[in-house]
Parts: C-alpha cells; sequence; structure tokens
C-alpha cells in the first residue's frame, strides 16, 4: 500500500464540482463583509467618516480600525531573535496606512454587493507621506520610517561565519560573483482567502471557517487574542483551493470577521476577490544578493560570502515574522556542496509594500538560483563543464550526515547520485552535441541544472521560522476502528491540493492492514482533530505520517489482543490482513476487524482481563530535527534573440523524498512545483512604482505559467529513505519551486553566454532580455 | 469586486436596442460578448447605468458574402468566425489572427463587433481590419453610416461611434485569389493582449509586388497602417533587402508606449522583427493558392 500509485480519492469531488469551499458555505442568517483598502502606499488616517455607509441599504455595519481594536488589540509576531523588532498589525489599518491595498474600513450587509455600494460612501480623509518604496532606501539614514515605534525600518538582522573566508578569497585561484535580484512574486491559488465567522452567543463558543493552511495556529491565536478559551474556539479549513505557503499567515480579514460576529451577533463571510488577493496577501522573496564564490584552480570551493536585503513589506507577519524568508537564503546558500568557509549576514527591511511570507520553497529559491549561478559562472572562469564543476564539491553520501556551514545537519540524502542520475536520465553529454549544432545553425539552446538540499519535517528542535515564538515540532493523529471495521483518521494537518486523504490513508491502511478505501481521512478541523498546527514546511508526510504509523499500532496492537482474547491465540500469532485477523498457518481461526471492533466497543465482557474498552489511539509524532530531501533540475530551453522569448523545451527532475507513499502524489507535486518556479524564472513578478502602487494587480498583468507555456516534465525518483524519520519519510511538497528558477536562469545564461551575458537577476523577461542584448549589439 | 446596481434589457431586435440606448441617453452600455465589459463593471472602473444585452438579437449574428466583401454581424463569435469556411476561403488572414484571440472559452463567448468597438489597439481584429481596409458600419437614430478604421479608431478604447449608435456590421473585402499573408504576434503567454501583432497581406505579380498590406497591434493608441513600409515593397519588390527596409521602416512609423510589461524601444524592436517575419511568411504564401 505505501508506494502504491493510487489515484487521489479527493479528485472526483473537486473535478466534477463538488468540493466545499468557504465561498459554498451557507449559515442561516449570515452577512457579508466588504472591506475598504487604502489606495494609498503610506499616509496618514486624518479622518474616517463612516456615517453614510452605516445608513446605506442593507448595510448591518460598517466598522474602522479605531473601533475594531477597541474589541481586539493589534496582532505582534514574537521572536526570539536577538536582533528583531516587533511591530503591530492592526487588523484594521490605525493611524496610518503601510501599504496600498490595507484594510482601512469593514462593512457588512446583506450581500456583497450592498457591502461594496457602502464602501463607496466612506469618507477618508489622507495625508499622504513619502512611500518606502525599495529597501536599499529604506535602510538609508533620514529614511521615512515604515513603523515610527521600531525607530529603523530594518526590521531584523543576523550576521553569521564559519572558518576564515578572507583567507579562503584571499588564496583562491578564482572568486566569481555578483550582485543578484529576485523579484516580488505572489502565491496565486485558485481559490482566494476567504473566512466565514459564527458567534454561538448561548454557547460562548466561536466557529471559524477559513481557507488556511493552518487552522491549529489560527485556532490558538484567535483564542488568545478574542480571550476566549481555545476550547471554546473551533476552526474549521475545508476544502482548501490551494495554499503555497500564503495561507500559512493569521490574516486581518480573519480577526475582523471574528470580532464582527461576535459584536453583531450574525455569522459574517468574507470572500477576497483577485484583485484583494494580490494586493494584501503574503508576498514572496523581493530580494537583493550580494554573493561571491572562491574556488582552487581544480574547481574546489574554497569560501562564499553573502550580503541578502530583503524586502519584508509592511508587516512583521503572525506567527512567523518578517524573518520567514530572508534568513533561509544565508541558512541554505551553501546547497548540496562543500563549503569550508562561509560568511553571510542577512537584512528585513520594511517598506509601503504588502507584507511578505512564506511561499513554496522560502529562501531556497533565491539561494538555490545564486549559488547554481556562481557555480556556472566559475564553470566558465575555469574552462570547466557545469556539470564537472559540481561533480567536484557535491557531498557524497560517504560524507553524511554532514553539517552545513550555517548549522543545519544532513541527515541522510543522494546528492551526487540524483546529479549523476538527471545528467544521464537527460542525456547531458548528447544534449551538449545538440547545442553546438543547434549554435551552428543560428538556434540557441542552454542547458541548466540546478540542485538543493533542504531540511523537511521539522520537528521541535529548530523553529520552522528562524526565531518564531512558536512551537510547530509536533502533531496528533487520532485513529479509530469503526463499527463495520472502517476506519477514521483524523489529522491536525490541513489540506489544500497535497492529496492527504489518500496519502494518509495507504500509511494507516498499511500498518493497520485494512485496505484504503476503508479509511476515511479528517483533517482541517480544530474541534474534531487532536492538536496539530497544519499542513506548511513540507512536513506533512513526515509528521502527520509518523503520527498516522503510532496511532495506527496502537491500535492495531489493541485489535491484535482482543483477537488473541477471543481466538485463544498467542497474539504474536496472529495476522491482520485485508481487513482480517488470523492464526498464522491457521486458515480457519480468524476474525474480521469488524468482529474485533464489535467486541471492543460491547465492554468488558468479551476483553482481556483488565482491558480497556473501545479501539482508538490517539498518538504524537516529533521528528524532532527534520530530515534532508534533495533534487537535481535540469532545464533545456531555447532562446529567440530576436524576439526574446525563451520556450522550455525539456525538464528533467531526479528527486529523493525519500521512502515514497505514493508516486503519483510525489510527481504531481513535482510538476506543480516546477511550473511555479519557471513561472518565477520567466514570467511572474508583482511590479510596484516608486509612490508604492501596485501595478499587477490583475492576472492580466501579474502573469502566471499556462499548460501552454511549460514542456511535459519528466520526474524520477533516487529513493532513499530517511534514517531519523519513522516510516523513512521526507518532505517533497516545496522542491519542485526550490530547483527551478535555478535550472531555467542557468539554462537561459548558458544559452547567452557566447554572447558574454550572465542573468543576475529574475524573472528574466522578454523586457529585461532585450535589454541585455541590446547591451550587446 | 462587484458591480454597483445598473438596469438590465434584453432586446430581441436592433430597433429595440436602439431605442433603448437612446432613452439612456449615453449612460448605457452594450453588452456583447462581455469579455472586457464585465471585468470594466466588476472593477466599478465603468458604471453605466444600464447594461443592454445584444446577444439575444439573432439577426446580428451572420457570415455572409456580398459585393465582394465578407460581412459580419457584429454579434458574430470569434470561434464562429475562426471555424468558418467563408473565412478560411476569403479572408485567411482574419482567420489566422483569430487564433491569436484570447482561449477558446473567451472566443466562444467573444464577437468581431465587440473586439472592434472596444477598441483595444492590442487586439487582433482591429489590425485586421486596418491592413485589409474593411470597414464597419454603425446604425443610430440618424440612420446608418460606414467607417473606415482611420475614422472609426480615436485613441486607447475610443471610437467615434456616438453614444447612441451601434456597430451592426463588420465588412471585409475578400482577399485576392493568390495573396500571400501572415499574422505574426509576440505575447508573453499565448492568449495575452499582444505586445506587438503584425498583420501582413502581399500580393505580387511576376517579381512584382503589386499589393503589400501591414497595420499594427500593440504599436500605440490606434492600429497603425504602415504605409511608408508598404510603399517600399509595392516599389522594391519583395526581396531580403526591401523586407529589411520595410521591416526598418514599420519600427520609425510606430509610435509605441512603454508600460510594465514592454518598453516602447522593445516594442519597436518587435515591430521590425516580425514585420520581416510576417512579410517573409506571406511571401511564401502568396500565389500558392
Amino acid at each position: 500500500m505505501i508506494g502504491a500509485p493510487l489515484r487521489r480519492r479527493e479528485d472526483l469531488r473537486f473535478l466534477t464540482g463538488q468540493a466545499r469551499y468557504v465561498a459554498d458555505l451557507e449559515v442561516p442568517r449570515m452577512l457579508h463583509a466588504a472591506f475598504l483598502r487604502s489606495p494609498h502606499a503610506h499616509a496618514r488616517l486624518v479622518g474616517i467618516d463612516a456615517a453614510p455607509a452605516r445608513s446605506a441599504p442593507g448595510v448591518a455595519a460598517c466598522l474602522t480600525g479605531e473601533e475594531l481594536h477597541r474589541h481586539v488589540r493589534p496582532l505582534r509576531a514574537p521572536s526570539r531573535m536577538k536582533d528583531y523588532r516587533p511591530t503591530d498589525f492592526p487588523a484594521l489599518a490605525l493611524g496610518k496606512v503601510r501599504h496600498a491595498g490595507e484594510a482601512v474600513a469593514a462593512v457588512v450587509a446583506e450581500s456583497r454587493y450592498a457591502a461594496e455600494d457602502a464602501l463607496d460612501l466612506i469618507e477618508v480623509e489622507y495625508a499622504p507621506l513619502p512611500a518606502v518604496a525599495e529597501a536599499p532606501a529604506a535602510m538609508a539614514e533620514g529614511s521615512p520610517l515604515v513603523h515610527e515605534d521600531a525607530g529603523s525600518n530594518v526590521l531584523l538582522s543576523r550576521a553569521f561565519a564559519q572558518g576564515d573566508v578572507e583567507t579562503a578569497f584571499r588564496g583562491a585561484a578564482a572568486v566569481v560573483g555578483d550582485r543578484f535580484r529576485f523579484h516580488r512574486h505572489a502565491g496565486v491559488a485558485i481559490e482566494n482567502r476567504a473566512c466565514l465567522a459564527d458567534f454561538d452567543a448561548g454557547r460562548g463558543a466561536l466557529t471559524l471557517w477559513t481557507s488556511t493552511q493552518i487552522p491549529g495556529i489560527v485556532r490558538d491565536a484567535l483564542a488568545e487574542l478574542l480571550a476566549l478559551p481555545a476550547q471554546s474556539v473551533r476552526v474549521v479549513a475545508p476544502d482548501v483551493g490551494g495554499g503555497f505557503g500564503v495561507k500559512t499567515v493569521l490574516y486581518p480579514e480573519e480577526i475582523a470577521v471574528a470580532v464582527l460576529a461576535r459584536r453583531l451577533g450574525q455569522p459574517v463571510k468574507w470572500v477576497g476577490d483577485r484583485r484583494e488577493d494580490l494586493l494584501s496577501s503574503t508576498q514572496a522573496w523581493d530580494e537583493i544578493i550580494d554573493a561571491e564564490l572562491a574556488l582552487d584552480a581544480e574547481g574546489a570551493i574554497r569560501g562564499l560570502r553573502a550580503r541578502v536585503v530583503a524586502d519584508v513589506g509592511a508587516y512583521s507577519i503572525y506567527p512567523w515574522t518578517a524573518s520567514i524568508e530572508v534568513i533561509q537564503v544565508v541558512s541554505f546558500l551553501p546547497g548540496p556542496y562543500r563549503v569550508p568557509h562561509y560568511r553571510a549576514e542577512a537584512f528585513g527591511v520594511a517598506t509601503n509594500k504588502a507584507p511578505m511570507g512564506p511561499y513554496r520553497g522560502v529562501g531556497r529559491p533565491v539561494a538555490v538560483f545564486v549559488m547554481e549561478a556562481l557555480l556556472d559562472r566559475a564553470a566558465r572562469r575555469l574552462g570547466l563543464d557545469p556539470l564537472e564543476v559540481r561533480r567536484r564539491n557535491v557531498i557524497r553520501s560517504g560524507e553524511l550526515p554532514y553539517r552545513s556551514p550555517s548549522g543545519i545537519v544532513w541527515d541522510s540524502g543522494s546528492f551526487a547520485e540524483c546529479l549523476e542520475r538527471a545528467a544521464e536520465v537527460a542525456g547531458y553529454a548528447g544534449l551538449r552535441q545538440e547545442q553546438e549544432r543547434a549554435r551552428a545553425a543560428g538556434r540557441r539552446l542552454g542547458i541548466g541544472l540546478g540542485s538543493y538540499v533542504e531540511l523537511t519535517g521539522v520537528g521541535s528542535a529548530i523553529p520552522v521560522s528562524p526565531g518564531a515564538d512558536i512551537a510547530t515540532g509536533t502533531e496528533g493523529a487520532t485513529v479509530r476502528m469503526e463499527p463495520g471495521g472502517g476506519v477514521t483518521a483524523i489529522f491536525g494537518l490541513a489540506c489544500h491540493g497535497q492529496g492527504h486523504e489518500t496519502a494518509l490513508a495507504q500509511v494507516v491502511a498499511a500498518e493497520l492492514g485494512v485496505k484504503v478505501d476503508d479509511v476515511r481521512v479528517l483533517q482541517g478541523d480544530t474541534g474534531l482533530s487532536p492538536h496539530g498546527t497544519g499542513t506548511y514546511a513540507s512536513r506533512s508526510a513526515v509528521l502527520g505520517g509518523g503520527a498516522a504509523i503510532l496511532a495506527a499500532r496502537a491500535v492495531r496492537d489493541k485489535a491484535l489482543a482482543i483477537a488473541a482474547h477471543q481466538l485463544e491465540a498467542s497474539a504474536g500469532d496472529l495476522e491482520i490482513a485485508a481487513g482480517v485477523i488470523g492464526v498464522r498457518g491457521v486458515p480457519d481461526r480468524a476474525l474480521t476487524l469488524a468482529q474485533v471492533t464489535a467486541a471492543a466497543y460491547a465492554g468488558t465482557k468479551r476483553l482481556p482481563k483488565g482491558m480497556e474498552p473501545g479501539l482508538e489511539a490517539t498518538r504524537f509524532y516529533d521528528p524532532y530535527l527534520g530530515t534532508a530531501s534533495n533534487a537535481t533540475h535540469l532545464a533545456v530551453v531555447e532562446v529567440d534573440p530576436s524576439t526574446c522569448a525563451v520556450r522550455v523545451l525539456r525538464y528533467v527532475v531526479v528527486e529523493d523524498c525519500g521512502r515514497i507513499i505514493n508516486p503519483l502524489i510525489v510527481e504531481g507535486q513535482a510538476i506543480g512545483g516546477v511550473v511555479q518556479g519557471i513561472g518565477a524564472a520567466l514570467l511572474e513578478e508583482l511590479v510596484y512604482a516608486a509612490d508604492g502602487q501596485l501595478l499587477t494587480a490583475t492576472l492580466m498583468d501579474y502573469l502566471v505559467p499556462t499548460a501552454g507555456d511549460v514542456p511535459a516534465i519528466e520526474v524520477h525518483h533516487v529513493e532513499r529513505p530517511s534514517p531519523t524519520t519513522l516510516g523513512g519519510f521526507k518532505g517533497v511538497g516545496e522542491g519542485g519551486t526550490i530547483g527551478a528558477p535555478a535550472a531555467v536562469a542557468n539554462a537561459v545564461a548558458d544559452a547567452l553566454a557566447p554572447l558574454g551575458i550572465e542573468i543576475t537577476e529574475l524573472p528574466v523577461t522578454g523586457e529585461r532580455l532585450f535589454r541585455l542584448l541590446a547591451a550587446r549589439r | 469586486m462587484k458591480p454597483p446596481r445598473f438596469d438590465y434589457h434584453a432586446p430581441t431586435s436592433l430597433d429595440e436596442a436602439l431605442s433603448l440606448l437612446g432613452r439612456y441617453g449615453g449612460d448605457a452600455k452594450l453588452l456583447a460578448g462581455g469579455q472586457s465589459l464585465m471585468p470594466l463593471l466588476n472593477f466599478r472602473l465603468s458604471r453605466p447605468a444600464a447594461l443592454i444585452d445584444l446577444n439575444r438579437i439573432p439577426a446580428l449574428a451572420y457570415i455572409k458574402e456580398a459585393d465582394g466583401q465578407v460581412r459580419f454581424g457584429a454579434m458574430t463569435r470569434q470561434r464562429a468566425v475562426e471555424f468558418s469556411p467563408v473565412v478560411q476561403a476569403r479572408l485567411p488572414l482574419l482567420q489566422e489572427a483569430t487564433r491569436w484571440v484570447g482561449h477558446l472559452p473567451i472566443r466562444t463567448r467573444g464577437t468581431i463587433g465587440g473586439s472592434i468597438a472596444h477598441a483595444d489597439p492590442s487586439a487582433e481584429y482591429p489590425a485586421v481590419l486596418a491592413a485589409l481596409e474593411g470597414q464597419v458600419v454603425v446604425r443610430g437614430p440618424r440612420g446608418e453610416r460606414t467607417l473606415r478604421p482611420e475614422q472609426l479608431f480615436r485613441t486607447y478604447l475610443t471610437t467615434s461611434l456616438e453614444a447612441d449608435e451601434i456597430l451592426t456590421e463588420v465588412r471585409l473585402p475578400g482577399m485576392p485569389a493568390g495573396a500571400g499573408y501572415a499574422f505574426e504576434e509576440f505575447a508573453r503567454r499565448h492568449g495575452d493582449f499582444a505586445i506587438i501583432g503584425i498583420a501582413a497581406m502581399v500580393i505580387v505579380e511576376g517579381r512584382r509586388c503589386r499589393t503589400a498590406r501591414l497595420a499594427t497591434a500593440g504599436a500605440g493608441p490606434v492600429p497603425v497602417r504602415l504605409r511608408a513600409a508598404e510603399e517600399i515593397l509595392e516599389k522594391d519588390g519583395l526581396g531580403d533587402a526591401a523586407i529589411d527596409a520595410a521591416a526598418q521602416s514599420a519600427g520609425e512609423l510606430v509610435g509605441p508606449d512603454s508600460d510594465i510589461h514592454a518598453s516602447a524601444d522593445y516594442r519597436r524592436h518587435l515591430t521590425r522583427v516580425l514585420t520581416a517575419r510576417a512579410l517573409r511568411r506571406a511571401l511564401a504564401r502568396a500565389g500558392g493558392r
């Protein structure tokens, strides 16, 4: 069952329109919220006149920031990081607005139409302030401040060094380096954010249905903010149409609808539209990376140094803080390579843009882009093939476990094997010949490699976001036998497209000896599940899978004990398969799990002496350190230097996610991730004007790749079970996005290398290529 | 993203539609395929008092031949244009351009009249109308008039139609047998509005180019007919040097704007590249029918 390429059971409802998203939910007496959003990037709020909106037809309430925050304090993301300046994030703007699109007031009305009509009637007087539009300017002395209380726009910084970098560089045969720029990116889940709050005054209990990846975190934080006991707050993530990290944050709208529903005594629903999503959901990356790599004459890396400045936008998000992205860039920069000397510093700088948050890959896509670009430059400088320079530096399996210069321990992996296998399945030598032939015929083909190692399934030893003061190292699972012999498995995880209902059912079924179809997986409901936080950071296969194994194993042991009692056999002689417990070698002595379950619930009379009735178990799993997951990507592109169009001709992924639960799901994750990485490399960019206005607030201007923009993606596996996790699983949800920008960027640079063109800025759009080529004409 | 309140009318005849349009005195919008209008309404960028839905006027959807022209009822879907045997035989340039219009679901709703009346200069149909010297028929309370492209297109999203007039028909002269043609387009993704599009038609007589037609999409506030470039070809033929000279001239004739997708320089460059490509492809097809 583990390893079987089962089709995802949840897909039938997704593909036939039977899924239930927040927007599909209807609660009696439900009202609809709409948010007035700031047209200014930075302005003082002089006054708000909400009276005309309050008296508009169908309007139940109109709330400003000052009114809202009489009931709830602004959010504040704490951190244990030394150089971190905590800042407030009000649910509705207080005193001033800090980015265009920030929510300023909320209207609740009988329909979304009426609510939007009323928004038009709210009079806001703004006193515009100079916008802090770019991180470098924001760091400069005398820059206007996004948060006056913080005293600086630099909300966090960290520096670390391993070894003697200066000496390593002084003695180097070659030093390559540049200033790299990775622009801002949007997550663009198909389903926009949405939430629906219902306060049951009689019970003093709040239910929030929300399109989130983190129901557990939202529950705990909301309970605290609203001064309700945690057991009186239930957060449900129903079907969720994509998250990609963007939905791992507690959002202002979730707080606002909860407060409004409680105050009004009526359910309040908000369904974000695409414009709101692009303006106010968390965004990704936006970093300037100065990096240099020193090598000896044989191409072995001697040292690496980097300085990374991240534009973290207007607010430090809860719970991850503004450090989530930039610290991970420097943590993962050395990649799967031996880097004996490393020094890095990182800065997170506030600006008047939407807040930056985690997005599929978090820091690693940027780190891998930079490191892999440096390796290609080193290869060109030293006259080595790009594959060869990697061979000379990649950490070999015999060197594992390996402590990276940033302090992360790679417990296991197949870094060199994935590199070699990618070269082999892609036919690397043949591709180089094809490239030569194409060049002779006037065509520009390029081949790009990108390898990464990342830390997945992180347990309690390490925060998933540096410094974030929140526990994310455990997950719980409840496994319960139901009358009839079927199984309910309940998780604190949430799902937004990962196929948990299939994969986790495979894990439970394998452990229990039942059919996959007999296991029903429930998740994303804090009222139902053991404590958990949700799905993010490539953790669910490891943490959820581990908890599932422990809980299922406990149920299995108990079922065997009951069966042994009834069959008058020793539990050690029993086996479970396809829902039947039999005595090994005695085919006619058997009980179905249905019979065992009936006995378990019938009570003491039919159970072994002293055994508690019932047949369910809840177990928690903490993988403690987490486990390394790695891959090599290879892209082949053609650049048309006349139109500056880039076409991805071929794409190969060789990945190692440990023991594979379901290869179809792994491949789906890899393909989806690669498509987003191709988007990041070639198309997707949030463009802000100098005054802080977002110029790409529609999907006509923010361009995600379509099926026509990506080739068939070939995914191959190197399956090295993790030695440190239960089940041997490793995380795989983010990997596709981590390798792809590097592979595509390197392929474009490789195609244009004869013209002396290097790629330093992503996405490499037609316009950017045009300027690079024009400079060479 | 919900539109403000508006009245909705679904007339079944053109006269009824015209009378409704008159009643609102310029404060009504005509709903054709809705592919551009609905987003404008939902963003509240357009706040008309009424929508007059033309989708229930069957008499406005047709493709027919008359007087050497192909005539399209304004409500003819782009999908119908794409698969029309008449278009295939008489207007292969239009057929090729149609494949660049959005995506299949968009072409299923979008109409030829709506696309032209919306006057997005990046759209394909206005460029074809300009290249083929077509006309549109406009009806209003003062009767009917026909407009040539240079009379119709004023600037971005703006035509010379009066507020009480309806574009009812698009007329394109059938392409002569043997005419070479090509529609070249560069968009950041297939299906997006053009960064630059070039509609080209050439009629070759021996070594001469009797007629050359070139028009742009995306190269300025209205479709640009590249007459000076055409004249180079009509004078010097379709040799490599003449094509390159025409392409060079095309780049000089356009005055594109810069936006987040492409600078004016890049658009000018693409105008040259795509003009040359369109002409070479058109030449290869010329005389072959």
